[in-house]
């Protein structure tokens, strides 16, 4: 069953054409990928699924209801979770505080109480369970993402999309990366929709990848079918 | 800080603060009464400069139209004072309301703007309606008690200032609260996470109006007599510095600031037009030397001593 869907959608910043009548889906429960080289217009289409931006011309469809053009803080209530490329934390926060401004926000969340026990175990499920009292302006680059991924899951969403949470790990933390965003698809039921530029672990995760280029869908397929897409190398590596 | 904490600290304070009555002269209690005025209007508007990241300068224009509200339904309508007061604390949160909606999507220093204009404006307008206001010359107003004692008084504002303290608190210390910091640490990604960022800085803007126009209205009717002097840019200003000087964002930070900058200001008041020129420069040193106000430099003393003794014993260890 197809969770979200993109029709034709086109967005412009000035004369700049970011993206051009791309459609796409992710189908519930897997885990789907968003590739493509700088500027191809992945971020651009995670703030429209997101609501961060208004598309100029397509339709978005999420768990089979018409979600374009709602506000950033209407999606993510209705199951919809992202993180950023560049980490937002609220700085002058706690750890805990930060987690806890999604529980206490999120209609899943709130039926089930007790607010402080589910942060603190959205805390736990990504290792920052020793720094609930910290602020958030303390933590490194690694854990800020960690602490991004800790919000998004803690507004209990069906869609977790994630914008390149892998760069500044080692070899070693991508393998554990990689298995614990399969743990939560697997035990959270969460489909995930992933822009990455760490080819390993997507190839080992994906189920299905979509690669954008300049703004345009090149194709859509499976790791192995991607990688041996002559598009898509000619992409990433030019003529 | 815990609720329990909360309540019993306050309490205290206020019972220790409603024995002033017995020893101080008529003098000193003026001084306290204008102190808690301060206080309400420093404490409020921290909610919206310290908590959601919005500079308002129309904090004490809506203390003016609560002062103002109460003091025309009471001298021309012979309206119960303490009705008067109810009903101008409602209309200010109705006109912060109504503003917060207009404006409050332009944000950062497009709200400032906006409310330093209003501000003027109805400055402006108080002066000029002259049949209403009597403009300059002030609108002599009835008292809130029948015999007027300056005790009754400061028990009157003891209980104001108590009131918005504690609507100040169940507000920041709650859900909303968090939501509050969240807007003012970075929107986007409150709104990424389900934060109506619009509807909490709407919601912030209308009790930090509702709150000046209460505490306005009170004060007007302390002074008996109301002067354009309320909503002024000097007493927004004054209000400014409080906060700021005491610390900004901190919940503690207003009351000390406004306590300590308005007894300050009495003893410097010899100084004349001069007094001005200390103001200027006591705020130039806090903002150089202590950014985070009185209040953070308390806390970075106690942390550091925390540290020092946990050092000390390390070493010792």
């Amino acid at each position: 069953m197809t969770l979200l869907e993109g029709r034709g959608l086109s967005k412009r910043f000035g004369g700049v054409t970011a993206l051009d009548q791309v459609s796409f889906s992710v189908e519930e429960g897997t885990i789907v990928a968003l590739i493509g080289p700088n500027g191809a217009g992945k971020t651009t289409l995670f703030n429209l699924v997101a609501g961060a931006l208004k598309p100029d011309a397509g339709q978005i469809l999420f768990a089979g209801e018409e979600i374009t053009g709602l506000t950033a803080n209407v999606t993510c209530r209705r199951g919809l979770a992202r993180t950023f490329q560049v980490t937002r934390p609220f700085a002058t926060m706690t750890c805990l505080e930060n987690v806890a401004v999604a529980v206490v926000n999120s209609p899943r969340s709130r039926a089930n109480g007790t607010w402080r026990l589910s942060a603190h175990e959205c805390l736990k499920a990504v290792g920052l369970g020793d720094l609930a009292h910290i602020e958030a302006r303390h933590l490194n680059v690694v854990q800020k993402k960690r602490l991004e991924i800790a919000r998004a899951l803690a507004t209990r969403p069906k869609l977790l999309m994630l914008d390149e949470v892998l760069g500044g790990l080692n070899t070693q933390e991508i393998g554990q990366a990689v298995d614990f965003i399969r743990s939560l698809r697997d035990e959270h039921h969460l489909t995930v929709f992933w822009i990455e530029h760490v080819m390993g672990a997507i190839m080992q995760a994906a189920e299905k990848i979509i690669v954008l280029d300049q703004g345009r869908r090149l194709m859509e397929g499976s790791p192995e079918e991607v990688v041996k897409d002559s598009r898509v190398i000619q992409a990433y590596l030019g003529d | 800080m815990t609720d329990r904490r909360f309540f019993v600290i306050l309490f205290v304070a206020v019972g220790l603060l409603s024995l002033l009555p017995l020893g101080l002269g008529v003098y000193h209690l003026h001084v306290m009464i204008v102190s808690l005025f301060y206080v309400m209007m420093a404490s409020s508007w921290n909610l919206l400069a310290g908590y959601t990241g919005q500079v308002s300068f129309a904090h004490a224009a809506f203390a003016g139209i609560g002062a103002y509200t109460s003091g025309i339904l009471a001298a021309k309508f012979g309206l119960n004072p303490w009705i008067g007061v109810f009903i101008g604390t409602i209309l200010a949160a109705l006109i912060g309301l109504g503003m917060g909606i207009l404006c409050l999507r332009m944000g950062g220093i497009y709200l400032s703007l906006t409310t330093l204009g209003f501000s003027e404006i109805l400055r402006i307008v108080i002066t000029n309606e002259y049949e209403i206001t009597r403009g300059t010359m002030g609108l002599q107003v009835p008292g809130l008690v029948a015999d007027y004692s300056k005790p009754a008084y400061f028990y009157i504002m003891l209980g104001g200032a108590m009131l918005t303290l504690i609507v100040l608190y169940k507000l920041i210390y709650s859900d909303i609260g968090l939501n509050f910091r969240a807007v003012q640490n970075d929107e986007r990604a409150a709104a990424s996470l389900g934060v109506d960022v619009v509807r909490m800085r709407v919601l912030a803007f209308t009790v930090s109006s509702a709150l000046a126009g209460m505490a306005g209205g009170l004060y007007g009717h302390y002074l008996l007599l109301i002067t354009p002097e309320i909503p002024s840019l000097d007493q927004q200003f004054l209000v400014l510095s409080m906060t700021v000087i005491g610390g900004m964002g901190s919940f503690l930070g207003p009351i000390i600031g406004a306590i300590s900058l308005e007894i300050f200001s009495e003893y410097i008041r010899a100084y004349g037009e001069y007094h001005v020129l200390v103001f200027g420069l006591v705020a130039l040193v806090v903002a150089r030397f202590a950014p985070n106000g009185l209040m953070g430099l308390a806390e970075h003393r106690l942390r550091g001593r925390r540290k020092a003794s946990r050092t000390v014993s390390a070493a010792a260890g």
